[in-house]
């Protein structure tokens, strides 16, 4: 990295500065070098995430510990209190809350299950000529509408739709299929749009994890579910992490999936959350709920990552013994 | 890449495998054919199959608030596109080439990780005062406008994409190219235009397709933010959906996704031509 060995002459705006070590960062030449200087250059991003994220997040944040004064007014912050935290958690809140964490977390392992096998299919089994096309199907349904995916299912799932039909002509149902509007049809919804977000690190990770690291394994004499164990899966952990990240976040606040498969009785968080802002138009206790929804969102992250980095431990330290044995 | 072991014999995991993935493409795909298929339904009611024929699509095309719809949703998204292209990729070569531990390149990370955490639900309840505070009180009039709204907020979802994938894309370059231009004399914008850019240009080019296509999809910010007139596609769907659905949505669904995949193909293509494995066009296309 030293570039200051053997360097040419030093052009001319530069030349001040030539037995620096450190002139990467620095580099002199007046105002244009400003300009472009890494710092300065964050600058307008810096503004716009300050600008148009951090001030209105903050302010729902102070919203939150506000009060509605009367039927006509949204909010009023002339004093202050955490009153509304306890008026955000009204029974039916915190029932539809554990509801929503539930299907969240269902759905975030559900996902992480069919996309595990799929995604090692994928990047180990799946001819390299053919596997542009393959991630380029997975890719169509993630740029489709997820919307109009969700309609989709609404009209399979519809009792008097073509797939409740088939179905009791062959046999399957007795009755018209009794599904959308529960929370199963919700629970298919979210794992359905939210794969694609949990296949592609999969698949990125697992490819990345090295062939020659599984070829090395099998000489070594390791079987194919111990070098799956051993090799393929610790090194797809990076996937693992990021694709339920992927997932968890947004299907934990999202509630347009519920709302359409699940009607009445899918209602979610993120739901009540807009409830509160669009019909009721009581923003302190819908800034209180929003503070509750990312606050459990967090520590869900929070204890995963600590679940995580307890069971690499455990395993390294499992892992750790053998090697030393088979050597002998 | 030679895979003779694994092609050798099948066994019956790989057998296994094989289904599995037919039947995972089948679970992606099936909702997908349906809303196609539905398209084509001549009958009043989206869900109620009466007849094939092209009426969803005739009316659906003389429909005047569909159109309009879709028109907001593609301007907003063409918007967003350009603003966050603009303000990620300047984060994104910053952070590349930040000095290790600079407080503002932490705290630039940290700021855009949040909000790539932050629910949905919660930047559209902040925007929506903060749009009328900034807008209404303190009489900074284009931001009452519903489109500007839109891809602002839009913009500011996806910032955070294309700054981390263009902070990815530089990550693993050196910056000797630019320091071999410099030490030849090339000013800053010289060495940004010539150098930085050209390097950085897939992950740019993935970053604005992906902030285009979130933009697109984007419905509960949107439902937040939208002002009458400007009613995105997806909140005009998603209020259909709560009164009647008819299959003009299906109609100008498919066209949507005929004309999104023609995109894709393109920007495919373009990362090829930039010569990217396929591995490495959908990592940068996936973030």
């Amino acid at each position: 990295m030293s570039t200051q060995a053997a360097r040419p002459t030093p052009p001319v705006n530069r030349s001040a500065n030539t037995g620096q070590t450190k002139e990467k960062e620095k580099r002199p030449g007046g105002l244009s070098s400003r300009f472009f200087g890494a710092s300065a250059m964050s600058f307008p991003t810096w503004a716009y995430a300050l600008f148009f994220f951090v001030i209105p997040v903050a302010l729902v944040i102070f919203y939150s510990f506000g009060y509605k004064p009367d039927q006509f007014t949204a909010i009023a912050t002339d004093h202050l209190s955490f009153d509304r935290y306890p008026e955000a958690m009204s029974a039916s809140f915190v029932s539809t809350f554990f509801a929503t964490l539930r299907i969240s977390l269902f759905g975030t392992f559900l996902c992480l299950i069919i996309a595990l096998p799929f995604a090692y299919w994928l990047a180990i089994k799946v001819s390299p000529a053919r596997r542009s096309l393959a991630l380029a199907l997975v890719m169509v349904p993630f740029w489709t509408n997820f919307l109009v995916r969700t309609l989709g299912w609404q009209i399979m799932l519809s009792p008097d739709g073509f797939l409740s039909q088939w179905m009791q002509g062959l046999g399957i149902l007795d009755g018209p299929l009794d599904i959308l509007y529960t929370r199963s049809a919700v629970q298919i919804g979210v794992v359905y749009n939210y794969l694609p977000l949990m296949i592609l690190p999969l698949f990125v990770a697992i490819d990345a994890s090295g062939q020659k690291l599984r070829e090395a394994s099998y000489d070594l004499g390791a079987g194919k579910v111990k070098t799956f164990l051993r090799v393929t899966l610790p090194m797809a952990m990076p996937g693992v992490v990021s694709g339920c990240l992927l997932v968890f976040i947004p299907l934990n606040g999202d509630y347009v999936t519920a709302t359409v498969l699940g009607g009445a009785s899918g209602s979610m968080v993120g739901q009540l959350i807009a409830n509160q802002f669009n019909t009721a138009q009581n923003w302190a206790v819908g800034a209180a709920m929003a503070m509750i929804l990312i606050v459990s969102t967090l520590v869900v992250v929070g204890l995963g990552f600590t679940l995580l980095k307890l069971g690499q431990t455990i395993t390294a330290r499992l892992n750790s013994v053998p090697l030393k044995d088979g050597r002998a | 890449m030679s895979r003779k072991n694994t092609f050798a014999r099948r066994t019956p995991t790989d057998i296994g495998l094989h289904i599995w993935g037919i039947l995972v493409f089948a679970y992606l795909f099936i909702p997908i054919a349906v809303i196609i298929a539905y398209s084509f339904n001549n009958g009043k009611v989206l869900a109620n199959f009466r007849g094939f024929g092209l009426d969803a699509y005739i009316s659906g095309l003389n429909n005047d608030v569909i159109i309009s719809s879709i028109v907001t949703s593609l301007q907003a998204a063409v918007g967003a596109a350009i603003v966050s292209t603009v303000f990620g990729t300047l984060g994104g070569v910053a952070l590349a080439r930040a000095p290790k531990g600079a407080w503002w390149a932490l705290g630039l990370t940290a700021i855009l990780g949040l909000t790539l955490v932050t629910p949905e639900i919660v930047d559209g309840i902040s925007f929506l005062p903060w749009f009328v505070t900034v807008g209404v009180d303190w009489g900074i009039t284009p931001l009452n406008n519903g489109l500007v709204r839109l891809i602002i907020s839009h913009a500011m979802f996806s910032m955070a994409i294309v700054t981390f994938i263009v902070r990815a894309r530089l990550a693993g370059i050196d910056t000797q190219l630019e320091d071999a231009a410099a030490d030849l004399g090339a000013s800053p914008w010289k060495r940004f235009k010539d150098i930085t850019l050209p390097i950085a240009a897939p992950g740019i080019l993935a970053g604005a397709l992906m902030s285009f296509t979130v933009s697109l999809d984007n419905t509960i910010l949107s439902s937040f933010v939208q002002q009458p007139g400007y009613t995105p596609w997806p909140v005009y769907i998603f209020s259909a959906v709560r009164v009647a659905l008819r299959p003009e949505v299906a109609a100008m669904s498919t066209v949507m996704f005929l004309l999104t995949l023609l995109a894709l193909a393109f920007v495919g293509f373009v990362l090829r031509k930039a010569g990217g494995s396929s591995t490495e066009i959908i990592k940068t296309m996936a973030g």
